[in-house]
């Protein structure tokens, strides 16, 4: 996860509190949205970023885990060439992997 | 309007493997915070040398040595599979780090860079012999400075090193004391950018052999900022490149839109093509050193070599249509415009299927797409994927979406239509660019049809707006070419040329036969006479008889398809258009006609000779040709009865006399001022116009202007023979035989009866009044029959059983018949008191 949003992750986590965040990814790559999913969990495993060493166990899914909730004229829209494209189920247990080791 | 073409294309690559070290971001960024740090030493160690760079597949598909397509069926990882390391290459050439810092020495105006002196001798040395370098370039290089100099300008911090080998072998110098945009870092960004710039558009005009003076526009297309701090961007480096390879007659400009940027140059410049204010505009891109090493510490960490070692720089013509080179279409641009959204899939219908929607085509109906061209040995190991293939991949998903494609055909949509990836890193350089002179060949030759060409840019990351970025255009095989790839395969017109009788020898008319076979390459031309000394196809026939024989029956037998002859006689029914060029005008006419006669009575024949002289002009590729009647004896009543014809629905445009009183009837005037395009007149008249229009500039004694009497034409009339007359020179039999085999391709005894059909001229009444003897072979010709009456003479001889067929020689009407009968059908006609 780059700089800026793991600096925008840290501001608002600060600004609202962690119980009110919770972060959606919509990486098209397993091993980046896992990379992701860890820097907003256990903190930024390439010690590069504001995030590094900083726990944050916020709540983190994929936008493929959410489809259940999303209005199904909007997933179509923005969501499911890309569902057609991507290796959907391996993104989901790379991301489900860190949320699971958190916990959550 | 023209279409714009691509004319021309070229690649080129700048090892760049110490630049990685010293300015390339990554490595800069470790350097500020970790000046030991592990990353650094590692990826001194990982750099390639330039041998391997050279071998490096991806790299040799980039200037044109190996095609997409056998990248994809060699083994990866491709650095340990090198193939054959050609430095030069069909559409390119991978230049090393020495020769391109003594470009950017080269390329500097200011005194910025300084070179040491025994590195620049030996540059003198190497670049001597190579041709996209002068002389002028060597005497730069000639100016030089100590290494204690260069030395002490790098402790001052007023320098940055220019590194080969790890050696320090100059500096480039900050250009303002305090100017964040001009300071020694950014000059070595742009000079670096300039010189593989300037490189690449030297090797694009050398490599096709192109004068520089002909580029009127260039468009740069990199993704760096020339400026000072009053202006970060002002500009120019399009004109800085241009002033480095003599393009003395161009201007330019930059034009940005991160990686998009060339595309949009293209557009840019397809557009200022087509509208006609430029010609010749060239779009080019220098590299980014920047980019350089960017994603080093994933393949530090996944063992792959520091891949990101070489500067990429394109460059392409694109030039007013040719009639060869394919065209971008300007009727299909897409874009990504501002309201589109950001979804994958908004960016790709504004990209790919609203384009081809607009043009009434299928995603299918592309054979290859050229996206995001990066190798995916850099991107995959850095945790981008493949970039290609997720773009084509997208393209077929959408496809589904919309129907044009089966899910299950998504898979082999993707090999069929995608590419494996070969590109640099360079931001710009992969951008949908890089296949365009494959794309150029493949479209040349005829293997694929349609490419598209996407550029897409990340616009959020100069922090101005949220928006992506994307335009595409479609190119595609040039109609011209593919014309020209059709009329191939037809079969060469052969066109026969009878060699005797002119009054200027044989030589005459075989030098006009060898000047058609020498101009035209569809034309066969077979000479017809007494054996004689020729590169020409010949038939061999000694008298004007024989040859005459021979021609009918190369016609008959369908050997040759038209002939050019003289002193040949058509039977009744036939007459000659003539053309001929208006010596006030240069515009051609066509005299309606010049010989034979298209029907007995004289006002009847003018009538018909208006139509024959439309069909011709038809055959001619004049589709509306306009009608003038010549002022003589019968003009009004032709006038009158065409006329008529029009009241029943046959078209004719008229002509307007160029005389005051504007009218269809020329005068004198008209014919030397070329008022028309069908000139009608009757035969004799018409003969004389000729011989005087041909040989207006000679005296009278050889006809060297024009294209001679004509084809024969009459209804039902099969054969295709232009007449020539017996003063016709080179010239004038040269454009005999053109006219004839135009006459051939254009099918003109169809285009006869056609137009014959459609003016309800065509002899209804075949029934004659008069049994007609049975036909056989006429070459005996009488003469002295008043015009009026040589059907007439005809039909008296048939009541007798001789057969006869009324013609028009050279010198007037003739009665034709055979050998035996040619005493006793004079007899009958004197007894009848045809002839006296």
């Amino acid at each position: 996860m780059d700089m800026e949003n793991q600096t925008r992750v840290l501001e608002l986590v600060e600004k609202v509190g962690k119980e009110n965040v919770v972060v959606v990814l919509g990486g098209a790559e397993a091993e980046a949205s896992g990379l992701a999913a860890e820097t907003v969990t256990t903190g930024d495993p390439t010690f590069a970023g504001p995030l590094t060493g900083v726990q944050l166990e916020l709540p983190v899914y994929h936008i493929f885990e959410l489809k259940d909730i999303i209005p199904e004229d909007i997933w179509e829209d923005q969501v499911s060439m890309m569902e057609m494209v991507l290796d959907v189920d391996e993104i989901i247990k790379e991301v489900a992997t860190y949320r699971e080791r958190n916990g959550g | 309007m023209t279409n714009p073409v691509v004319r021309a294309t070229s690649y080129c690559l700048f090892h760049a493997a110490d630049m990685v070290l010293t300015h390339g971001t990554t490595l800069m960024l470790e350097r500020a915070k970790h000046p030991d740090s592990d990353f650094l030493a590692a990826v001194k160690e990982a750099l390639r040398p330039f041998e391997d760079v050279v071998a490096y597949p991806p790299n040799q598909v980039y200037i044109g040595n190996l095609t997409p397509e056998e990248l994809a069926e060699l083994p990866q990882p491709w650095y340990e599979n090198p193939v054959e390391p050609k430095r030069l290459g069909r559409l390119g050439e991978i230049f090393s780090l020495d020769e391109l810092i003594a470009m950017m020495k080269i390329s500097d105006s200011f005194d910025l860079v300084a070179l040491e002196e025994s590195f620049a001798q030996k540059m003198v040395e190497k670049l001597s012999s190579h041709p996209l370098f002068t002389e002028a370039d060597l005497a730069v290089l000639g100016k030089t400075a100590s290494l204690q100099a260069i030395t002490e300008l790098l402790e001052k911090n007023t320098a940055v090193p220019l590194e080969f080998q790890g050696q320090v072998v100059g500096c480039v110098k900050q250009a303002h004391e305090f100017d964040a945009n001009l300071k020694a870092d950014i000059m070595f960004e742009n000079l670096a950018a300039k010189a593989s710039g300037a490189l690449v558009l030297r090797h694009l005009l050398w490599n096709n052999d192109l004068d520089p003076s002909m580029v009127d526009y260039i468009i740069e297309t990199s993704e760096e900022a020339c400026g000072d701090m009053n202006q970060r961007g002002g500009g120019n480096f399009a004109k800085a490149i241009g002033e480095i390879c003599g393009c003395v007659n161009a201007t330019g400009s930059d034009t940005r839109s991160f990686c998009a940027g060339p595309v949009h140059g293209i557009v840019n410049a397809a557009g200022l093509v087509k509208s006609g204010i430029y010609k010749n505009v060239v779009v080019l891109g220098g590299g980014a050193v920047a980019k350089l090493g960017m994603n080093s510490r994933d393949h530090i960490k996944k063992d792959v070599p520091v891949l990101e070692d070489v500067l990429g720089a394109f460059a392409v013509l694109i030039s007013a249509d040719d009639g060869v080179n394919p065209i971008i279409r300007t009727d299909s641009i897409g874009r990504h415009r501002i309201g589109t959204g950001s979804s994958p899939q908004a960016v790709v219908t504004s990209l790919v299927t609203d384009p081809l929607g607009a043009v009434g085509l299928s995603i299918t109906d592309i054979d290859k797409y050229s996206v995001e061209m990066q190798n995916p040995e850099i991107t995959v190991p850095a945790g981008a994927g493949d970039v290609p293939l997720a773009n084509y991949k997208m393209i077929g998903a959408l496809g589904v979406k919309q129907g044009a494609l089966q899910r299950t055909e998504l898979d082999s949509f993707v090999q069929k239509h995608g590419l494996k990836g070969w590109a640099p890193t360079q931001g710009h350089i992969p951008s949908g660019v890089p296949y365009l002179g494959f794309a150029r060949e493949a479209l040349l030759s005829g293997s694929i049809k349609r490419a598209m060409i996407v550029g897409k840019g990340s616009l959020f990351l100069a922090r101005m707006t949220n928006l992506f970025d994307g335009v595409s255009f479609i190119l595609e095989a040039n109609p011209g070419k593919q014309n020209a790839g059709q009329a191939a395969p037809e079969k060469v017109v052969t066109v026969g040329i009878t060699l005797s009788g002119s009054e200027h020898g044989l030589e005459e008319v075989l030098r006009g036969a060898e000047l058609a076979q020498k101009r035209h390459r569809g034309i066969k031309v077979v000479a017809i006479g007494p054996k004689c000394s020729t590169t020409l196809a010949m038939v061999e026939a000694n008298t004007e008889e024989e040859q005459h024989a021979a021609m009918e029956e190369l016609l008959k037998t369908g050997e040759i398809d038209a002939c050019v002859t003289m002193h040949y006689n058509f039977p009744l029914g036939v007459t000659t258009i003539g053309r001929v060029v208006a010596p006030a005008s240069g515009k051609e006419v066509l005299i309606a006609s010049t010989t034979g006669m298209s029907a007995g009575n004289r006002t009847k024949a003018m009538e018909k000779n208006a139509i024959l002289g439309i069909a011709v002009a038809k055959a001619l590729g004049i589709d509306q040709p306009q009608v003038g009647i010549l002022s003589v004896d019968g003009a009004l009543t032709t006038e009158r009865s065409l006329r008529e014809l029009e009241k029943e629905g046959y078209t004719i445009n008229w002509a307007v006399s160029s005389r005051a009183d504007g009218q269809a009837i020329m005068r004198g005037n008209d014919v030397l001022a070329g008022s028309c395009d069908v000139l009608v007149t009757d035969s004799l008249t018409g003969n004389i116009l000729v011989k005087m229009l041909s040989a207006l500039t000679t005296g009278g004694g050889i006809e060297t202007v024009g294209y001679g009497y004509g084809p024969g034409v009459g209804e039902g009339y099969q054969r295709i023979i232009n007449i020539i007359s017996r003063a016709s020179g080179a010239p004038v039999i040269a454009g005999a035989i053109e006219f004839a085999a135009d006459m051939a391709k254009a099918k003109l005894p169809q285009l006869v009866d056609e137009e014959l059909a459609k003016a309800k001229l065509l002899e209804q009444e075949a029934a004659e009044a008069v049994q007609k003897p049975p036909a056989k072979p006429v070459d005996q010709e009488i003469t002295g029959v008043d015009v009026l009456e040589i059907e007439s003479a005809a039909e008296a001889l048939w009541k007798e059983n001789i057969y006869a067929e009324a013609g028009m020689g050279c010198t007037g009407p003739v009665i034709l018949v055979a050998p035996e009968d040619l005493d006793i059908a004079k007899q009958k006609l004197i007894e009848l008191g045809f002839i006296s």
